[in-house]
């Protein structure tokens, strides 16, 4: 056997035909085209000429180029207001959720805790039987939080879920630190304080981003609870402008030539810049955080 | 030091004590300690969770805003069944509950084996960059807002939107998508599949990435092509977590995707729109029969338990893979 005869191969560890590869490359790269290009479309619109815009004739790439629907947008103060009003949410939320984790799921992990088996039955009941959304109506009411920000901000902080992955992790963590620091002294709170809550710190960077993600997505307890407009979070404004279309632009500035344009636009197109305006925050930062969603879904698997 | 009793050694150096306790001073002062830390919350939990829990009771009531949930005078009226009756035997309850599990049904259907598919092309790709760029991106429409996205879809299925231009270059007749209850549970499903299909297939990537290669590189010497490493060696290694994922499926059949639906139907479209869920916002909150929806609220959890169970029961003898 001459060297020549032995050709060397490619050590892979799974081969396949050049052809399969191919196919599956254009079908996946098909899927990401569907993702992706609703939001495109949504785009190149927004920024399109109202007249091209409004005949429709808008489908691959933006026809002229129009940014005037967004500066009416700048102008429009409710927006700003919810836009405020959201990011209070998400700031009180994320805080009193990784407080209230922290908080519950560090003495569990003590085992000199008397009436734990029964506090771990206490907190595993709601999460399977929840009242349900009457009844929470009802007692959301009785203590007079209807119309009130706490009625968003105190449930968006109870999760039994997140209190159940801190705890998990809680006691990954070595009793020997625990130990230690009573030999020295410590209180149960400064040992909460010192080593386990900087230790804690990837778990609670996986639950304030999913507290981050569900508190700028939720619409429904708001639209149940916020009837005052002056309190209600972006979702909810852009649910007014978006779904049921009732809203009155009238109400921004209007000089000689931003009332024509205002004739020009089209409704939807200021509709589209709105989309784009207050979801494109959100699709520039999500990808960062993607090792954090793994970990987060991968944890709450290995509980379930 | 955590073998050592201070309340065993005490007893035997002071002889008989007036009260045999358990637990030593010390740790009883520790215990106060620790549920110091917790009480907030548990006061928390019981003031969110447990309270609505218990005013469920107004399911069997006749109640009117402003009454105590319970109390021991005459003002308040009881009445066992009647709300459940009421519901079982109303004009909506037919339609409400096969449109609930209808469009449950189909999201199963249709949308299930969408992101294990998905999880299983994805991983045949080799390239790196590429598949963390493709999975980026297919769960991109999982953080566009459930508002913003019924908004699209709103938009793009009104006369003159996208789709109906779609439609009328593809030869069918236009007609006004968005009031046309045929057309609701195609959008629906469609639109609840594109925005979950990326999310829901990071935990079976995740799966399938935690199988050892060694497992291909045998199979590959034992002359098993691609197909065929996908149905011996991915698909047996990620059946759990897909039992597990069916079951969840199955026992939330009657709690149908509440949020989307409520932003994507209107009046014209209840007949096959109109679920539970949303029944239960419009009679309740806005109509503000609260005695009446909670006993549909019950009735609906109490199906969605049993189905739960039901399907744990099967998938335990089917599978060995249950959640309970």
């Amino acid at each position: 056997m001459t060297q020549s005869a032995w050709k060397p191969r490619a050590n892979r560890i799974r081969e396949g035909s050049r052809l399969a590869d191919v196919f599956i490359y254009a079908l996946l790269v098909l899927i990401c085209l569907i993702t992706l290009y609703p939001m495109y479309y949504v785009f190149i619109l927004s920024i399109s000429d109202p007249l091209e815009a409004a005949s429709m004739r808008v489908y691959f790439y933006p026809k002229g180029f129009y940014l005037e629907s967004y500066k009416m947008l700048l102008q429009d103060m409710r927006l700003w207001r919810s836009y405020w009003n959201t990011f209070i949410y998400i700031i009180a939320d994320t805080f009193l959720m990784l407080t209230v984790c922290v908080l519950c799921s560090y003495p569990l992990t003590s085992g000199r805790l008397i009436g734990r088996k029964a506090l771990t039955i206490f907190l595993l009941i709601p999460m399977y039987f929840s009242g349900g959304l009457i009844p929470t109506y009802l007692v959301m009411t009785r203590l007079h939080l209807y119309n009130n920000i706490w009625a968003i901000i105190i449930p968006g902080a109870v999760n039994i879920w997140n209190i159940i992955l801190c705890h998990t992790y809680f006691r990954s963590i070595p009793e020997d630190m625990r130990e230690a620091a009573k030999i020295d002294g410590a209180s149960h709170f400064q040992i909460l304080l010192r080593i386990y809550l900087p230790l804690a710190t990837p778990i609670l960077a996986v639950i304030a981003i999913y507290t981050i993600v569900g508190v700028w997505n939720d619409w429904f307890r708001p639209m149940v609870y916020l009837p005052d407009e002056a309190l209600q979070p972006l979702q909810l404004y852009l649910r007014r402008v978006l779904v049921q279309q009732n809203i009155d632009f009238s109400q921004l500035s209007s000089t000689e030539a931003e009332a024509l344009a205002r004739q020009r636009l089209s409704n939807l197109q200021i509709r589209y810049s709105m989309i784009i305006f207050t979801t494109l925050p959100i699709i520039f930062v999500y990808p960062f955080f993607q090792k954090y969603f793994v970990k987060g879904v991968m944890l709450g698997s290995l509980k379930g | 030091m955590s073998f050592f009793s201070p309340a065993s050694a005490e007893l035997k150096t002071r002889g008989l004590r007036k009260r045999h306790c358990r637990y030593s001073k010390e740790q009883i002062q520790e215990n106060i300690e620790l549920y110091l830390i917790m009480l907030p919350v548990l006061i928390l939990v019981f003031i969110i969770c447990y309270l609505p829990l218990y005013g469920l009771v107004i399911a069997f009531q006749d109640y009117t805003p402003g009454m105590p949930f319970f109390s021991f005078n005459e003002s308040i009226k009881w009445v066992g069944l009647k709300h459940f009756l009421t519901f079982i035997n109303g004009k909506y309850f037919i339609r409400l509950m096969s449109n609930t599990i209808l469009l449950s049904v189909y999201n199963i259907a249709f949308g299930f084996w969408v992101p294990i598919a998905f999880a299983l092309l994805l991983n045949e790709a080799r390239n790196l960059r590429f598949k963390k760029l493709a999975q980026t991106a297919s769960y991109l429409p999982y953080f566009i807002s459930a508002v913003v996205v019924a908004g699209m879809v709103l938009s793009f299925i009104d006369t003159g939107g996208i789709i109906s231009k779609l439609i009328t270059l593809l030869g069918g007749k236009s007609s006004v998508l968005n009031t046309s209850p045929q057309a609701f549970p195609v959008v629906y499903t469609i639109t609840n599949v594109w925005k979950s299909f990326g999310w829901n297939s990071i935990l079976y990537l995740s799966t399938i990435s935690s199988i050892p290669p060694e497992l291909y590189e045998s199979a590959r010497i034992d002359g098993a092509n691609r197909l065929k490493q996908m149905w011996y060696i991915t698909i047996p290694s990620i059946l759990p977590t897909i039992s597990i994922m069916l079951i969840m499926a199955v026992g939330s059949i009657l709690g149908s995707n509440t949020d989307l639906i409520l932003l994507l139907y209107n009046p014209a479209t209840y007949e096959t729109a109109d679920v539970i869920g949303s029944y239960i916002y419009r009679v309740g909150i806005e109509g503000g029969q609260f005695s009446y929806t909670s006993a549909v609220g019950i009735f609906s959890s109490a199906i969605n338990f049993l189905l739960v169970f039901i399907a744990n029961k099967i998938s335990s003898k089917l599978t060995n893979y249950g959640l309970f």
